[in-house]
Parts: C-alpha cells; structure tokens; sequence
C-alpha cells in the first residue's frame, strides 16, 4: 500500500476498502501531513468525494496538508467545486454568550407575540365587541365543541379517577385518627381549588392546544393564512377570536364538571368504604367549600384558558417550514402550555392562599 | 385610460435584504400582464408586495387610482375587496369544502345575505371553472387542475376588477395548463377584469401575455409586447425567452421519444 510515504488510492474506492483504510488514513492526517496516490484513480464518484472531502477537512482543522497526487486532470474540477463548497459551508460554533443571547431574543419575540394576541383579543372582546369583525358565524360555537365539549368525557373520568385515588390515600390516613368525616371537606377543597382546574388545564393543553397550533401553523405552511389576507378577512377575527372565546367559555365549565366528577368519587369512597353517611358528607363539604373558592377556581381556569389558547395559536402563527415545524411547534405548545400553567398555579396559590 | 395598478419607484425585500431595488410597472385595464424573470429575480416578492402580504421598504403603489396604505386595515380592506389572487398551491382552506371554499368572502362580507342566494353564486362561479359538481368535495379530494380552478373561483367570487396569478400553470400537465390559459383568457373577456400574472411558462406566455415585465438584478430590464421582447428587447430578455423556447423543445421530443418508445 505504502510507496515514498504515499498512501495509493485503488482504481474505484469500494466501500469495503473505505471501512478498511479510513480509520488509518483520519489517524495519520490528524498526526502530519498526509500524501494521496490517486494516479490509479479513474473514477471520482461520491464515495471517493466523500473519502477525500472529509480527509481534507479533519487535515485543515489539525492544521495539516492532505496533498493529492498524480489526479487525472479530468477529475480535478469535480474536486475542487466540492472541497471549496464544504470550506464555504463551514459552521463556526457560537459562544455561550450568543446562544444564550439567541434565546432571549427568542424568548422576548414569543412573549411579545402572546401579548399581542392577549392586547388583541381582550379588545375585540370587550370595546371592539360591537364593531365589524371578519368572522364565520357560528364559528365560535363549532370551536366550543370542538375544543371543549368533546373533552367533557375525557376529563370527566381522568378527575373522577384521580379524586378516587386521593379519597382512598387520605381516608386511610384519616380513618387512623378517627377524622373520616374530614374526608368531605379534604376532596371538595382540593378538588375545587387545585385538581380540578390544573388538570382540566393540563388535559386541554394536550389536547385543544396541541389541535389549535396544528391547524393553524398547518394553515401557514400551506399559504392559507395569505389566502385570507387576500379575501380581505383578518385572521385575528377569524381564527384567534372564534378560539379565544371557545376556550374562555368552555375551560371554567369543564372544570366546574372536573371537579365535580372529583367530589362524587370522593362520595362514593366515604360511602362505600368509610361508612359515612351522604347527608353529613355533603354538609361537611358545603360548609367547607365556600363561594369564594369557587370563584377563585372559576377566575383560575380563565386565565389557564387564555394561556393555552394564546400559546397555541402564537406557536401557530410562528411556524415557519414545513410539515417538521408543524411537529415541532405542537410539542413545543403542550411543552409550554404545561410549563406556565404549573407556573400560573404556584403564583395563584401564593396570592390566594398566604 | 388611467391604468388599475401602478407600481412607482418601489424597493421591496425582507429584513435587510433587499431584492427589487427600483421597480415600477401599469397594468391597464383588461390587460393581461406578465411578470417574467429568472429565478430569485423577485417576481414573488412584487406581487405579495402589490398585494400586500408583504409592506414595500420605499415606492408607491396605487390600485384603481388610490395609493394603497396597507397598514390601514380598513384602507387595505376595501382594496382587497376588489382583487383576486389564485395562489401557486390554490391555499384553499383544507378544513371546508370547495363550496364553502369559494362562498366564503361572500360569507364574510355580506353576512346579510340568504345562504340560498350564496349557494346560487357560488354554483355560478364554479359552473364558470367547470367544478359544479366538485361543491360538496373537500380540497384534499381534487386533482391540481382542480383545484387550480377551484382557486380561481373563490378570486373571482367577489367579482373583482383584478385578478393576480402566481405560477397559475406550476404542478399542471399541458392539457391542464391549456385548459387554464383558456380559462383565464375567457374570464378577461367575460368579466372585462386586469390579470397580472407571474409565470415561467412559455407557451402560457404566448398564449395569454398583451405586456411583460421582465425583471433582473432588482430592476425591470424590459417592458413591452412578446413580439417587441423578442425582435429588439435586451440581449438577456431574448436569451431567457429562446432557452425557454429550447427547453420546451427539448421537452417535446422527450415526450415524443417516449411515445415512440
């Protein structure tokens, strides 16, 4: 193989030889100067491109040499177009200060937008109410089941089940200290005020949100959104609003119903394995769950609502690219939607409850 | 007669890019103009600037003899009202049917309207395209000359004064993209309209083109009649339109080849 500390280049690079020889040559390269051979080499095809290429590289970064030698001139041009436009393509890594720079300005450009769409839809929601909006009629309520209702099962049975689990946990620990009655006052506080609108939130999230950002940024891809712009139609009025006011009117209901499903689940433990009786349970749970609760509970699911519906349709909005970004953009609206609820939710209990 | 579009002086891009750097055309009315140029020269970037999905750098633009402010949204609205646009994917909404497709600005701006009296225009504008029968069908159900004229439909559902048309033969096989040409010709006539149209087909040229607009380096390089473009246009307007012509030669015996095969 070895002639005058050239290594020579066969006719045509086989795979095969490629495996074999590859790892010798990267290693010899990054140590000194390398010399190819290539008076053999009758055909420049892809593999010998990629073999030569990818030596040249790792030479330049070792600060080494890879010299060619004896290459038919014919082969030369092909050579020389792929080794400059690999040099061209060269990717310098950024710092950590640009990184981190790249997100902020990342993260400001989403939060601008969500504020927008916030300044935009409580606007036309309120002053603009009465004024001339591009929107389908019957749009909202189409959104309203489509987003909501046919969540109502789903989230119906994840609350019942969940408020199952947690009457079981905290009866057994209550019935130790002879405070199975407090069993009442424990689900209907917890299931009002916390699980119920966390997880109507979190089911919605995953659900209306990630639908919302995937028909929209679907409508991006395909140009649609320009297409409305064209007819003279406004998608703020005719895809955020409909939206907007679909999930502010169905998130708080649905989670009315989650708690609910909690505090019957909660019943049927006490009843059925703490021997409590419904009377007492329901006036223990009344007296505990006040109309203040209920309203920061209520007030709690409002805001939940805009955040996903704000979130969804501005990582909608965003996509840029094709079917990826759509994919991208979903996960990165349950991600977040998630994210900031939790978020939401710890600063609501720190305002309501300190 | 006082042209529909007049483009003055207009520099256009995205972010710091600038690539038309002074263009100004007319469009007068009933005319069919085409936008012509090679790739990157900028065809797009000046009809979504005409149309405004996207907002000159500098220039004027005026529509039916008003300056068009897109900022204004009530302004933009109005002149929106009197153009069509037919997009390269048609963009048709993939979640309604074709119906719904084309009735919708009728829909949006005329609320008051019976559904009745909107099914009746809608039937009309897609017996015009041939699709009279496609108005239950969703988009995704259409072939591309389909909804080509599905495309064209909802443009002209408002009865605009203008219709702009960005690749309208693009994806098309020659039958179809006759088809269109034809359609297109006929709608000028019928509905007495202005087409802009920005295509890279020469037969759609030949067939539909009154005036063209040639565009290189940022700059219209020619404005003129085929005829003139090709007998004294500049040497890169007549190289562009006879590679075009050898390329869609080189197609033809391609495609006779085949046959023969």
């Amino acid at each position: 193989m070895k002639s005058q500390d050239s290594e020579i280049l066969p006719e045509r690079l086989s795979p095969q030889w490629l495996t074999e020889n590859m790892p010798k040559f990267e290693k010899q390269v990054k140590a000194s100067n390398l010399n190819l051979d290539c008076s053999q080499l009758q055909h420049l095809d892809s593999l010998a491109l990629g073999c030569i290429s990818s030596l040249h590289k790792t030479a330049q970064s070792h600060g080494h040499q890879l010299k060619l030698q004896g290459l038919k001139r014919d082969l030369q041009p092909e050579l020389a177009k792929v080794v400059s436009e690999k040099e061209n393509k060269t990717i310098v890594n950024p710092s950590l200060f640009e990184v981190a720079g790249e997100g902020l300005v990342k993260l400001w450009s989403e939060l601008r937008s969500v504020l927008f769409l916030l300044s935009e839809s409580i606007y036309w929601s309120t002053w603009g109410l009465r004024k001339r909006k591009t929107i389908l009629k019957g749009e909202t309520v189409k959104q309203m089941i489509l987003l909501g209702s046919n969540a109502l099962p789903i989230v119906a049975l994840l609350s019942f089940l969940v408020g199952l689990t947690l009457a079981i946990q905290s009866g057994l620990q209550l019935s130790r200290f002879g405070a199975s009655i407090y069993l009442a006052s424990g689900i209907g506080i917890s299931m009002v005020t916390e699980i119920g609108p966390l997880m109507t939130a979190i089911i919605l999230a995953g659900r209306s949100g990630a639908s919302i950002t995937a028909e929209i940024s679907t409508m991006v891809v395909q140009e649609e959104l320009g297409a409305l712009h064209t007819m003279a139609i406004n998608p703020l009025h005719f895809l955020v609003l409909p939206r907007f006011w679909a999930m502010s009117i169905t998130l708080p209901l649905l989670t009315i119903c989650a708690a609910v499903a909690g505090i019957v689940a909660g019943w049927a433990v006490g009843v059925l394995m703490f021997d409590l009786s419904t009377t007492i349970f329901f006036k223990t749970l009344i007296e505990a769950v006040t109309v203040d609760l209920i309203y920061k509970s209520i007030f709690k699911s409002l805001i939940f609502a805009w955040i996903i519906s704000l979130i969804a349709i501005s990582k909608g909005l965003q996509v840029r690219g094709g079917a990826d970004a759509v994919g991208r953009a979903t996960t990165s609206c349950v991600v977040s939607c998630i994210f900031i609820i939790i978020l939401a939710d710890a600063g609501f209990s720190f305002l309501f409850y300190t | 007669m006082n042209p529909l579009v007049e483009v003055k002086n207009l520099k256009a891009g995205y972010g710091n890019k600038v690539i038309l750097k002074d263009v100004s055309m007319l469009v007068q009315p009933k005319e069919i103009r085409v936008v012509l140029g090679g790739s990157g020269c900028g065809k797009s970037t000046l009809l979504k600037n005409i149309i405004g999905l996207e907002i000159p750098q500098e220039g004027e633009i005026n529509i039916l003899g008003q300056r068009v402010r897109w900022g204004e949204e009530q302004l933009a609205s109005e002149f929106m009202q009197k153009i069509g646009v037919l997009f390269q994917n048609s963009a048709l909404l993939t979640s309604l049917t074709v119906g719904e497709n084309v009735g919708l600005p009728i829909r949006i701006h005329h609320p008051q309207l019976p559904q009745s009296v909107i099914e009746e225009i809608v039937l009309s504008k897609l017996g015009r395209v041939g699709l009279a029968h496609a108005f239950d069908l969703m988009p995704n159900e259409l072939s591309g000359g389909m909804r080509k004229r599905a495309g064209l439909a909802r443009a002209i559902a408002t009865d605009p004064q203008l219709l702009f048309c960005d690749e309208p033969s693009a994806g098309l096989d020659p039958v179809s993209s006759q088809a269109l040409d034809e359609l297109l010709m006929e709608l000028r006539d019928s509905l007495s309209i202005s087409i802009v149209i920005v295509t890279h087909e020469l037969d759609s040229i030949r067939t539909l083109c009154d005036r063209l607009t040639f565009l290189s380096g940022g700059y219209v390089v020619f404005d003129g009649t085929l005829q003139e473009a090709e007998a004294q246009g500049p040497q890169e307007v007549r190289n562009f339109l006879s590679r075009k012509a050898e390329e869609d030669q080189s197609k033809a015996s391609n495609v006779q080849f085949n046959l023969e095969d």
